[in-house]
């Protein structure tokens, strides 16, 4: 087959498997980070770069349930910073209050993406407006409790959920808690999508959401439930990244963002309607894979995200190519 | 002997291929000045990318257009409107929240350096809409407009251009039947200033009155191409499908109804008053009236997307509380919107996620996907039964032809078991193909034992589709009538005229 | 059809309206604060005019959103915009009065050229306006970020009149604020320009059938957005003295545009709305962060206020939604 036709197919989607474009992505940027420190082949750094990506891919997976109802939620960067300042504060080193400390900071998270869900499908507040508005909301309840500055403390019993490296496991050697944590979400969000029904109604609603409703799928019962999704899985990213970076009050800042990115490189549509968890997963290790590859040649930390910007640009571009445009 | 220089518009061998499909090849069409030349055909026949092509919207892969004999090449629709092509759609190209000035203006706007002339505009658009004999204000944000005004208003904008060829598609789909006559009488003078009309239409009767010349088209190619007087509405069905028109409409069912299905007494909201009705199993009862009589919010109401105020529906024995549609639809009735494309389809998931999304929508949320009831080959099965033509059932909804999408979203009902089906306009815009297996699947579904209630502006097929039918005017039922009714009458109680009492209470 | 309650028809209409609840609601709360804390000085001239100043930046972002918002597109570079112009105006000029025009100059042509690469990604490559504008600002930001140690400097003191000195007390930059806001309103209601800026947003097919180059005024929207961003960034950049990278992104211009923009009427799905609800949503901001101070919020309790408000006021007014939002 000539290469024309190879392409011409590929677009088309007629080559047997569909083949995520996040993976190819992911592929090509992981090579290129073994070609420029081989030892990343090696299980240890390689799960220690899955452990590093983690919070990623969970917050990913949870914006996938956003965006595949055709809209977005901005406040999962700032539902991170307060998970991490609020964990340190209500724990304050006692390591006894850490699980009890980890249910209220997931009813914390419950009630915002209920919020949020009721303001967009009830209150029909345009989900960019909705969760710009909690991200402000929250960011501000984050910073006022903490008084602007890290305070508290988060025990070992905490951090090792982020941090802990199992030295003993079979056949990796090393496995990291976190990354058992995000295999964990991964196939619970793979599950919610294509074992029930939720796959199929959220991307109705994206598709059509008068369809949608004229067919008898519970709109608003659906989207709330994609919000809620979003910030439990914001909640488990940052347990992590309190976890393996510590308390900062800019914990957060800028997640939301990325996590939207890393679905976009993965094929979802930002319009909804369409996306896989494959993809969201693929799209957010691609783009760690950038982070690290950029960290490892050295680049100036300001200019990766000249890097980011300029691939996020160039994956929806082909996004757009490979879906074709009306002629 | 037809001179050259008479010919406005000659589309030769004009060839259109997208992915998969081929949608014209090498078809020649031309239009004369100060002729109604109407082009016929099924969905999916061309006429539409024929029409595209011409307005600067598609590019064709092959052939050519001329204009008075001179060879374009329209790479947008600036360049073809700018030639003197004007193309009137389907009011899908007004800005709600504008003017109708405003819109009718639209692209070609009077602006005096920059700035523009509204005062002028409203009085050239108060003059336009005059000339279609109709009296909206030309200030009136869209928004506000029945759906048949809009089409008035998308008339005018296309009037507006001064064109040498007037392309209409399908014009009168949402008019009324005066508003049509005055729309012919404005095309026969039209015609007879020498400007090329080009017509397109399903309505067969409309083609016959108005045009001078008829093409029809059929998957892609030029049938025939012929003079009026040599035609007749069996000539045109027969090229358009090869079948007969009288096999067009089911046959009568067996035996007689059943018990009461729908039960709907002294119900009203705000756009409906007293609405007694019964539908019994086995029966298809038809809905007839004008564009606001109030038939299209019954449907609604029915299935409750717009749901009655007081009153009370009795569903098959029981109750029915349909406060919203998905209650209605746990209670058994379906509903087929009459926009497939707005209220219908979801274009982006596959032909399959379609037909089963009732199911995805109603069935338990732990329920998995694929398996059981919701498996593949039972909904494929469904699928095939009802002559859905796809290459393969997991590609995108959105590259069937309107009556392959139409029957898809009969098997939706038909796979979640329902009782009751209400269909409005089910057959508006697809091919006469799909028309008659629509029709044929509604015969079949109240021969087993269920009920149909069908909304139609299209008298005609409200007749040969219905047992009975109520007519409503203005918010009421003002009539019912038995099968084997006239236009005429339908249209006599659509007016409001002969007001009969509502043929009595049906004993239960 | 169901009868509107009356809460329902008690809501403003049209635009105009809006824009005139939003500013009596806004100067009510002002007003109300000021004289519940006995600080009648902010009601003062001084105070007034102090108010204003304090509606110049986000204002001049917003207009710029307006119209891009207009179109039924997004444009999330605004605040990288700000602090490269801010920086780049300090970096030119070094102090030097020769240098303000050229420097004025080169930051209007930078910003334009950031415009026309966002229009152009948007209409004429078909990426998403989200991710566009997001993504060009990135690689900006990123390049502002990386150079800004090589790029010191300050504005030359006459430029700080720009801010600082005016008639009667009234900066200039009101001055140019009122100017452009006023310019944006006429060209949007009155010009040829406006009717299709709106016919763009409103019915992009529609407008494309009715021989409009819709790409054209898409690519113009941009531009417009981003020379206001330009201009913003030349105001703070005089108001500060010089500026640093993260100006934009500490002034939230981004998300904070886009809300007084929604606040204000128009619509994110395009084709209604204007200027005036907008100028209205940035008045209504001011006010509210005013008020807080003359209260003694706590800065950070103030972001949560904030955040609630934003979400309550579209609330308000997207409560007569009757169809689907996502």
């Amino acid at each position: 087959m000539s290469a024309r036709a190879i392409l011409r197919a590929l677009r088309q989607r007629r080559l047997g498997v569909s083949i995520n474009i996040g993976l190819v992505v992911f592929v090509a940027l992981y090579g290129a980070i073994v070609l420029v420190q081989p030892n990343y082949l090696e299980p240890g750094l390689a799960m220690n770069f899955l452990r590093r990506a983690a919070p990623l891919v969970i917050l990913a997976v949870g914006a996938l349930y956003v965006i595949l109802t055709g809209g977005l939620d901005l406040s999962v960067g700032s539902t991170v910073t307060l998970v991490v300042l609020a964990a340190s504060i209500l724990i304050n080193g006692d390591p006894a209050r850490t699980w009890p400390v980890i249910l209220l900071l997931y009813g914390m998270g419950l009630v915002i993406g209920i919020s949020n869900g009721v303001i967009v499908a009830f209150l029909k507040v345009p989900s960019i407006i909705a969760t710009l508005g909690m991200m402000l909301l929250v960011n501000g309840v984050a910073l006022s409790w903490s008084g602007g500055a890290p305070r508290g403390d988060l025990p070992d019993n905490f951090r090792n959920i982020g941090r802990l490296v199992l030295t003993d496991a079979p056949v990796v050697g090393s496995l990291p808690i976190a990354v058992l944590v995000l295999a964990a979400v991964v196939a619970l969000g793979w599950w919610g999508l294509a074992g029930t029904l939720f796959g199929k109604r959220a991307l109705a609603i994206g598709d059509n959401p008068r369809a949608a409703e004229l067919a008898g799928v519970p709109c608003r019962a659906t989207r709330v439930a994609a919000f809620a999704v979003s910030s439990l899985s914001a909640v488990t990213a940052g347990i992590l990244v309190g976890g393996f970076s510590g308390v900062s009050v800019i914990a957060g800042k800028g997640m939301e963002m990325q996590a939207i990115a890393a679905c976009v490189i993965g094929g979802a549509d930002l319009l909804g309607g369409r996306g896989v968890i494959a993809g969201a997963v693929f799209g957010a290790v691609s783009l760690f894979a950038l982070f690290t590859l950029l960290n490892l040649l050295g680049l100036p930390q300001a200019l990766r995200d000249s890097v980011q910007g300029a691939v996020l640009v160039l994956a929806v571009g082909a996004s757009v190519w490979r879906n074709g445009k009306a002629t | 002997m037809i001179m050259a220089a008479e010919i406005a518009l000659e589309m030769r061998a004009i060839t259109k291929r997208f992915p998969g499909v081929v949608a014209l090849s090498a078809v020649s069409f031309d239009c004369r000045r100060g002729e109604i030349h109407a082009i016929c055909g099924e969905n999916g026949a061309g006429k539409s990318t024929l029409m595209n092509i011409l307005g600067g919207n598609y590019r064709p892969d092959g052939g050519e257009i001329r204009l008075d004999g001179k060879p374009v090449r329209f790479r947008h629709p600036q360049q073809s409107r700018a030639a003197g092509v004007s193309i009137i759609y389907q009011e899908l190209s007004l800005l709600p929240h504008r003017t109708v000035a405003e819109n009718v203006f639209l692209g070609v706007e009077i602006a005096r350096r920059g700035v523009l002339a509204t005062q002028a505009m409203r009085a050239r658009t108060k003059e336009l809409l005059a000339r279609i004999g109709s009296a909206i204000d030309p200030g009136a944000p869209v928004s506000s407009l029945s759906i048949a005004s809009r089409q008035i208003v998308e008339i005018a904008k296309g009037l507006l251009l001064d064109a040498r060829i007037l392309v209409l598609d399908e014009p009168t789909a949402a008019l009324e039947d005066r508003d049509a006559q005055k729309l012919f009488t404005l095309l026969r003078d039209l015609r007879q200033s020498g400007i090329a009309i080009v017509y397109i239409s399903h309505r067969l009767a409309e083609v016959t009155e108005i045009a001078d010349r008829i093409t029809v088209l059929k998957d892609g190619a030029k049938v025939w191409t012929k003079p009026r007087s040599e035609i007749d509405l069996g000539m045109i069905v027969s090229a358009m499908v090869g079948r007969d028109l009288s096999d067009f409409y089911p046959k009568r069912p067996a035996g007689a109804p059943g018990a009461a299905i729908l039960s709907v007494r002294d119900a009203s909201n705000a756009a409906l008053h007293d609405i007694n009705l019964e539908v019994r199993a086995g029966e298809i009862l038809g809905v007839g009236g004008l564009e606001d009589s109030g038939k299209a919010e019954l449907a609604r109401a029915i299935f409750g997307d717009a749901p009655f105020a007081s009153g009370s529906i009795r569903i098959a024995g029981g109750a029915l509380d349909a406060h919203s549609p998905r209650a209605a639809i746990a209670a058994g009735v379906g509903y087929l919107p009459s926009d497939r494309k707005l209220e219908g389809l979801a274009m982006k998931q596959s032909v399959r996620d379609n037909a089963l999304l009732a199911l995805h929508a109603m069935r338990r949320l732990l329920s998995i996907p694929g398996r059981g009831g919701l498996a593949a080959d039972a909904i494929d099965k469904q699928l095939v039964a009802r002559n859905v033509r796809a290459a393969d059932f997991g590609q995108q909804i959105a590259s069937l032809s309107g009556g392959n999408q139409q029957k898809v979203i009969l098997c939706r009902w038909l796979a979640h078991d329902c009782r009751l089906l209400v269909c409005v306009e089910p057959t508006r815009g697809i091919d006469i193909a799909a028309k008659a297996a629509v029709y044929e699947t509604m015969r079949a579904f109240a021969d087993a034992g269920n009920a149909l209630i069908v909304v139609s502006s299209d008298l005609p097929e409200l007749i040969g589709v219905s047992d009975r039918l109520v007519v409503m005017h203005e918010g009421r039922i003002v009539g019912e009538l038995p099968r084997g009714s006239t236009e005429e009458e339908i249209m006599r109680l659509s007016l409001g005229l002969g007001c009969r009492d509502p043929a009595g209470r049906e004993s239960a | 059809m169901t009868a509107a309650s009356p809460f329902r028809r008690a809501l403003p209409r049209r635009g105009g309206s809006i824009a005139s609840l939003l500013t009596i609601l806004s100067l009510a709360i002002y007003v109300g604060a000021a004289l519940a804390t006995g600080q009648i000085s902010q009601l003062s001239y001084e105070g007034v005019v102090g108010l204003a100043q304090r509606t110049v930046a986000l204002g001049l972002v917003a207009l710029g959103q307006t119209f891009v918002i207009l179109v039924a597109s997004i444009d999330l570079s605004v605040a990288t915009l700000v602090s490269t112009v801010a920086v780049l105006a300090s970096f030119l000029m070094k102090g030097d009065p020769a240098m303000i025009a050229p420097a004025v100059a080169v930051c209007l042509v930078v910003s334009a050229a950031l415009g026309l690469v966002n229009g152009a990604l948007v209409a004429y490559a078909g990426v998403n306006s989200l991710i566009a504008t997001l993504g060009a600002g990135l690689v900006v930001q990123g390049v502002l970020a990386a150079s800004f140690t090589y790029l010191p400097g300050s504005v030359a003191p006459q430029f700080l009149a720009l801010a600082y000195k005016g008639p009667f007390g009234v900066s200039y930059a009101i001055l140019i604020f009122a100017a452009l806001a006023l310019g944006s309103s006429f060209v949007l209601s009155r010009t040829l320009f406006g009717a299709r800026i709106f016919a763009v947003g409103g019915n992009l097919a529609g407008a494309r059938l009715a021989g409009i180059r819709t790409e054209r005024y898409v690519v113009a929207a941009h531009l417009i957005c981003s020379l206001m961003a330009g201009v913003a960034g030349l105001y703070l950049a005089a108001r500060l003295q010089s500026g640093t990278p993260w100006i934009g992104r500490d002034g939230i211009y981004d998300l904070e545009s886009i809300a007084v923009t929604v606040i204000g009427g128009t619509v994110l799905s395009g084709g209604r709305g204007g200027v005036a609800g907008t100028v209205a949503g940035v008045l209504l901001f001011a006010c509210l962060d005013g008020a807080f101070n003359m209260l003694g919020v706590d800065a950070f309790f103030k972001q949560v206020l904030r955040g609630a408000i934003v979400i309550a006021a579209v609330a308000v007014h997207a409560a007569r939604t009757k169809g689907h939002v996502a």
